[in-house]
């Protein structure tokens, strides 16, 4: 039989929501997809309950016309500066007599590394696992081999009380679980970089309209992740405060016009405010606009540069920078990006299969909820359920919700 | 380049109807303060007298202003404070007396200081309070650093705060915008000139609406009423129009105004001062439209204070100076407002005395600490909630003024806009 899951996706600019039908094969097809602009957010934080709430109950509502079906669980997007990723390390001498290592001595060396507890007023929101080392080499799956110690990290994200309960709070108004919290970086690099991609290793940089989700991987394996609050809003602000027009009409222009690279074609030319050239509409030089997304944009790379400072190594980062998101679609991103960076960076694009509708750099994380709400990221040699509930039951412990199984 | 041709000297009234029995005191604090103080020229404004404030004394030497006065002596002997603002402060508080004398009978103070430094930074705050308690309007225009001083610019915004709590107004002319004066290729050297010129029309806005009369008369106790009370958030911006359609042109480029379009400026005023001058020729029918527009599109509440003069030399030119403040605070008791404002609040309604010197003696130690609430962070509680309408549709702080947080990284707020922080220019 197949089976319906569900995504969402609170974003600052739109709630999206996606819903998803697994075959029996595995094979997932998009049936439902919907989304609402969201007034209650802003730089990827709700301000706003009702407001975002209705934007989201809206989406699914319409989400789940669309399909036929219905929900009963979701995966939650989660994103915010209030996030903050460590790596968290745990080591396990291997317990047998011959020295092969099991399941068990894997399970140890988790429980060590997850046994930190988050901050007072702190919960985690992700552990994503990175690569299992066998005596210093880098394992896929050591059960079964032979060796003396087993090392492990979790790359984990922990964020405010607060905002995260206020997330979930706004899936449970709907009568619908959250399956899983996954990372907005973590959920659109997993569709935008596949296997291969994040083998070579590739920094993923998704510009959403409140904040920018960055995921770097190294070896298939998240090294780092991060949220800078800064987006496409602050863009458009720059805008209406450099060019002195409505909000509205900055935002309009960054859309039509903007450019975050001048090129010399524009040299010398003027462009409408409001465009039909009525009374109070006035003439702007395009480069005026170019020169105000220029600083933002390049002062958002140099952020990330200072952030992944000492990350950025060549011989691990073979597959390049990724720009995704509604922001990746300002001309020139991928030259400053490139520039600043200091590496090839690329628009994203969507593998090949996904209805041209839905591959949209805006889409990305939305898409990538429900790939990688599909994919396992269990320990080697458990099995995935058992993995999940006993994560889930202990983050819902910790944010104290109640939850009828 | 002379100083004369970077403060253009200010020609457009003549001394002959000038209103007796108000005084008006221009003070410079400090190194910045001094150098607008002197960029000056009210020669033909009988009743406003300048007076130069510092701890240098060879720098006071240097300056033009007609009564100097050095103080701190004992801390610094008579050499600067090398920044820091808390040494200007101890040296004032000791010697208060002196200034107190100063502000005798003075009945609009406006203070011109640079926050970043010593002791503009740090006596600005103690001198508005001072001639707040003698009762004169505090009006204040204060140069801030660029942000990329960092540690100025924090400090700088520290003292802004300290200074709001007592002046009337406080114009900040923030180093980062004043890049985005003038003309595409215009030097920093002009847009600082253009910064003292700001100033100078601004004071000379309040100066001619006090003591000249006009074609739209309005006197002191008007400008009182409108500024009474303690200000959050100002606005301050300009327009010149030319030839046939002088009006509309102004009013057009009052609107671009880069100083209206600051991320600290207010985008309503619930106190506002609009000011017109223009030639023989100006029309009423157009004056009365411009103030509608200029009503509307600042939302001002009801205190509106609208001057219109005539002036021959002008020609066929038009000038319109707005200036407008937003209490955060108004209607909300006790805790929030600085015990001074408070005090003139009570006192003003009733009795429109030019000055009331009752407020002197007033102040304790114990309402002082009282004064520590964040302007924005009452903003949920506040009684009056029709003052705060606008506040949650409108943008204060650019897109992001809602937001009750700062987004800082590296010392510096993201949400101000990156050409700002980074001095570009960005030519409209």
């Amino acid at each position: 039989m197949s089976k319906i899951i569900g995504a969402v996706e609170i974003g600052t600019s739109k709630a999206k929501a996606l819903i998803g039908e697994v075959a029996e094969n595995g094979t997932l097809n998009v049936v439902g997809m919907a989304s609402r602009p969201n007034e209650g957010m802003r730089k990827g934080e709700i301000v706003d309950f009702r407001k975002a709430a209705a934007a989201v109950h809206s989406a699914l509502e319409d989400a789940e016309k669309m399909s036929g079906t219905t929900v009963d669980e979701v995966y939650l997007a989660q994103t915010g500066s209030h996030l903050k990723g460590t790596m968290l390390r745990g080591s396990a001498s291997v317990a047998s007599s011959d020295s092969r290592v099991e399941v068990t001595d894997l399970q140890r060396a988790a429980e060590e590394a997850k046994r930190k507890e988050a901050d007072e007023g702190r919960t985690y929101v992700h552990h994503v696992r990175t690569p299992i080392l066998l005596d210093g080499r880098i394992v896929q799956d050591p059960v079964g081999m032979f060796g003396s110690k087993i090392d492990l990290g979790y790359w984990s994200i922990d964020g405010d009380d607060h905002a995260i309960k206020q997330a979930l709070h706004v899936i449970s108004n709907y009568s619908l679980e959250v399956k899983d919290l996954i990372l907005s970086s973590i959920a659109s690099s997993t569709m935008m970089a596949g296997p291969d991609l994040r083998r070579a290793g590739t920094l993923v940089i998704d510009m959403g309209a409140g904040v920018t989700d960055f995921a770097l991987y190294r070896q298939g394996f998240v090294a780092c992740t991060g949220v800078i609050p800064v987006g496409g809003d602050h863009v458009t602000g720059d805008l209406s405060m450099g060019l002195r027009v409505l909000e509205p009409y900055a935002e309009k222009l960054k859309i039509e016009h903007g450019k975050a690279i001048s090129d010399p074609i524009d040299e010398g030319e003027d462009i409408w405010i409001i465009g039909n050239k009525t009374i109070g509409d006035r003439s702007i030089p395009r480069k005026a606009i170019t020169d105000v997304i220029h600083v933002r944009i390049a002062e958002l790379f140099e952020i990330l540069s200072k952030e992944l400072e000492g990350l950025l190594d060549p011989d691990e980062l073979k597959g390049g920078i990724l720009l995704t998101g509604g922001g990746s679609l300002l001309p020139g991103v991928e030259q400053i990006a490139s520039k600043i960076l200091g590496f090839t960076a690329r628009r994203a694009s969507f593998p090949s299969g996904i209805d041209s509708e839905l591959a949209q750099p805006e889409n990305a994380t939305v898409l990538g909820l429900l790939h990688y709400g599909l994919e396992d990221h269990g320990l080697p040699g458990r099995k995935r359920e058992e993995v999940e509930v006993g994560f889930l039951d202990k983050f819902r412990n910790m944010v104290g919700l109640g939850i009828q199984e | 380049m002379s100083q004369d041709n970077l403060f253009p000297k200010e020609t457009n009234f003549s001394p002959e109807n000038e209103i007796p029995g108000i005084r008006a005191k221009i003070i410079g604090i400090g190194g910045a303060g001094l150098s607008l103080i002197d960029g000056l020229r009210f020669d033909n404004f009988q009743s406003v007298e300048h007076l130069a404030v510092d701890v240098d004394s060879r720098a006071l030497a240097d300056s033009l202003a007609g009564e100097k006065l050095s103080f701190g002596r004992r801390h610094t002997r008579g050499m600067g404070t090398g920044g820091e603002h808390t040494l200007a402060r101890k040296a004032l508080e000791e010697e208060k007396d002196i200034i107190r004398q100063k502000l005798e009978g003075i009945d609009l103070v406006f203070l011109l200081a640079g926050l970043g430094g010593g002791t503009g930074g740090g006596a600005a705050p103690v001198i508005a309070r001072l001639a707040r308690e003698a009762g004169a309007l505090v009006f204040a225009f204060t140069p801030l650093p660029f942000s990329w001083e960092k540690s100025r610019h924090s400090m700088a915004e520290e003292c802004l705060a300290d200074l709001r709590k007592f002046a009337n107004a406080v114009i900040p002319l923030p180093n980062d915008s004043l890049l985005q004066m003038g003309g595409e290729d215009a030097t920093a050297l002009e847009c600082f000139a253009e910064a003292g010129r700001n100033v100078s029309m601004g004071i000379s806005a309040i100066c001619s609406l006090v003591f000249r009369r006009g074609m739209i008369d309005v006197d002191f106790v008007h400008l009182r009423k409108a500024f009474n009370r303690r200000a959050g958030r100002t606005l301050f911006g300009y327009g010149e129009g030319d030839g046939k359609d002088a009006i509309r042109q102004a009013v057009r480029e009052l609107l671009l105004c880069p100083m209206l379009h600051l991320p600290d400026v207010s985008k309503a005023a619930d106190a506002l001062l609009i000011l017109i001058t223009g030639g023989t020729g100006m029309g009423m029918a157009a004056l009365q439209q411009v103030s509608t527009e200029i009503r509307e599109e600042f939302k001002a509440g009801e205190h509106i204070v609208f001057g219109a003069h005539v002036d021959e030399n002008m020609g066929d030119r038009v000038q319109i100076t707005v200036l407008g403040a937003t209490d955060l605070e108004a209607g909300t008791p006790t805790a929030d407002v600085a015990p001074i404002a408070e005090e003139v609040i009570a006192v003003l309604p009733k009795s429109k005395v030019a000055h009331s010197s009752k407020l002197k003696k007033a102040r304790t130690a114990a309402n002082t600490k009282t004064v520590k609430t964040e302007p924005r962070s009452k903003k949920k509680d506040g009684i009056d909630q029709n003052t705060f309408d606008f506040m949650e549709a409108e943008n204060q702080r650019g897109i992001f003024g809602d937001l009750p947080s700062r987004n800082i990284y590296a010392g510096e707020d993201l949400d101000v806009p990156a050409y700002l922080r980074r001095g570009v220019k960005i030519a409209i």
